[in-house]
């Protein structure tokens, strides 16, 4: 059946009539709500208190699993039992799979927990599954319940014009947010941007100043009071080089238009799929690297070649940065697994701006190898200048923190 | 109703100046890197919480005394409203970490906390944000008159 236009014009007609409430429209509180969240002169607050939530449950959740029950089951019962059933005490199989161990008085002595026997099934296991998983779990159920109740895209309008100094946009906020979560989503994230110049420095910057939700999550066991000024080094250093990259790199930064839903009532099926998918996801990736990280860093352990590598480069890491030569070891093997070098840090003597230092360290310095690998798909062009622009941050931002501490008093 | 709308700013008004006060003490005591304890009230004198957690008190105080003018408009009104969501976060964040830490049996103890351990971290003295708590709920009374009002 063919209508002519006058009669498509009565259908609409008719159709409107049935579906369109004329009259004058009246706010409701979620309305002001809504607008209360989006203006900055009281967006902001909301949007720190947001922030604070976000932390604080993190906190309170990754410390209930980890600290109160992972701790004591690996390191009371899972370590002692394998380093008893497992063949070969003191061989490398056994340093590589269960404890390193170290020597006193010119004996072999075993670790008394998970975080100093650098084992594959020991320290391997713990960081993944004792420390990532409950902090995974809490950051993306957290993140999917900001998504769906609407909060998201009133936090990309309000950091939009903050995000548009440093060539970016407010839906940079996404990519970034993800990145603390894992680097790898929040690297293909940064396709929801428009330019090669946005898509480069944003994938530059997760790539060096966003920590993933491993490294959080071991940073908040191990060191949780130093935490709040390693994140304040990294976040300052995002909007420097930010800066620095938008003025240097040619292209366009374009606004952006977003159409920003009404507040809802999350639905606990949508929720609880999301959460699922992207742990899975997450673990799919994380597991691997977890454990074949610290195998490939006990074997070059055994092997002598962090110890050589250290050596080697101890005066950079002593004269420029200001840390340890100790460091040197986790810092290379970060490159492998950025969680389980600052789980090695966290057991070498130093002082706490060192530490400080060694840890910011850890996060600007090269990207995981599952980083890396996602990046190298986005293109080798984009990589090597992404590397280019790293080496350069790392010497002027670690040497920069290190002059900071001499002008206090505290490096 | 204007005589209930005006005894309404008056509460809000009082719940604004003592919200911001305990924001600014908040400020003050970590600053002075310590922590406050009389009688039933505890500031935490860390960065996170005192600090970070007292700049959210504070607003949620500037956001009662914004609102309290004019109270019966809906405009006005959602800052009041908005002042109690941040306190319910701040004292909801406060609340949460006292549950998790009242389960584990702690370091040397068993797998679980004993009864008497459990109801102890309940115990007070608690944060400014959870001692405003209960006051802070009274704006759910003013949320539903409203919504029977439309």
């Amino acid at each position: 059946m063919k209508l002519t236009i006058d009669q498509r014009w009565d259908l609409i007609d008719k159709i409107a009539k049935q579906t369109i409430t004329f009259g004058e429209y009246r706010h409701t509180l979620k309305d002001t709500i809504g607008e209360l969240t989006i203006k900055p002169f009281t967006g902001l607050p909301i949007a720190i208190a947001v922030m604070y939530a976000f932390w604080s449950v993190f906190g309170s959740f990754a410390g209930f699993f980890t600290d109160g029950f992972f701790v004591r089951l690996f390191d009371a019962y899972w370590l002692p039992w394998l380093q008893e059933v497992f063949p070969g005490q003191g061989g490398w199989l056994y340093a590589i799979m269960v404890d390193a161990g170290g020597i006193e008085g010119g004996e072999f002595v075993l670790s008394d927990n998970c975080l100093e026997s650098f084992g594959v099934l020991t320290s391997g296991l713990f960081v993944a599954i004792g420390v990532v998983l409950p902090a995974i779990v809490i950051f993306y159920l957290m993140l999917a319940l900001l998504e769906d109740i609407g909060y998201m895209p009133r936090l990309a309008v309000l950091i939009d014009t903050m995000l548009h100094k440093i060539g970016l946009h407010g839906y940079a906020i996404v990519p970034t947010i993800l990145s603390l979560g894992c680097n790898v989503p929040g690297v293909t994230a940064t396709r929801i941007l428009e330019t090669k110049k946005q898509r480069f420095i944003m994938m530059t910057l997760l790539a060096i100043f966003i920590p993933c939700g491993a490294q959080i999550g071991i940073m908040q066991d191990v060191i949780p009071g130093l935490m709040g000024w390693i994140l304040l080094y990294l976040i300052i250093g995002y909007f420097i080089f930010g800066y620095i990259l938008n003025k240097i790199v040619p292209g366009k930064a374009p606004e952006f238009l977003i159409d920003v839903p009404p507040y809802r009532r999350p639905m606990l099926s949508n929720i609880g799929k999301k959460v699922w998918g992207r742990i899975t996801g997450f673990f799919k990736v994380a597991i691997p690297f977890v454990l074949l990280g610290a195998a490939i860093v006990g074997v070059l352990y055994q092997l002598g070649v962090i110890r050589f590598l250290g050596d080697a480069l101890a005066p950079v890491f002593v004269g420029w940065f200001g840390v340890p030569k100790e460091t040197a070891g986790p810092l290379i093997a970060a490159f492998l697994r950025k969680d389980l070098a600052v789980a090695q840090l966290s057991v070498i003597e130093m002082t706490e701006y060192q530490m400080i230092t060694a840890v910011v360290l850890v996060s600007i310095y090269f990207p995981c190898v599952a980083t890396f690998a996602m990046m190298l798909k986005e293109g080798w062009k984009e990589l090597l200048g992404a590397m280019a622009v790293l080496v350069v941050v790392v010497f002027a931002y670690g040497g920069l923190i290190h002059l900071i501490g001499i002008l206090l008093g505290v490096a | 109703m204007a005589g209930k709308s005006s005894v309404a700013a008056i509460y809000f008004a009082i719940l604004g100046i003592v919200t911001t006060a305990f924001g600014i003490a908040d400020i003050l005591v970590t600053a002075g890197t310590s922590e406050f304890a009389y009688g039933i009230l505890e500031i935490p004198g860390d960065i996170f919480r005192g600090g970070w957690g007292g700049v959210i008190v504070l607003f949620a105080g500037l956001f009662y005394l914004s609102g309290i003018r004019n109270f019966d408009d809906i405009h006005q009104f959602s800052k009041i409203v908005m002042g109690s969501i941040l306190i319910w976060i701040m004292a909801g964040c406060d609340i949460f970490a006292m549950i998790t830490e009242s389960i584990p049996g702690g370091e040397d103890g068993p797998w679980f906390n004993t009864l008497g351990g459990f109801i102890g971290t309940y115990a007070p003295p608690y944060a400014p944000a959870v001692l405003l708590l209960p006051f802070s709920l009274v704006v759910v009374y003013y949320i539903r008159k409203r919504n029977q009002e439309i």
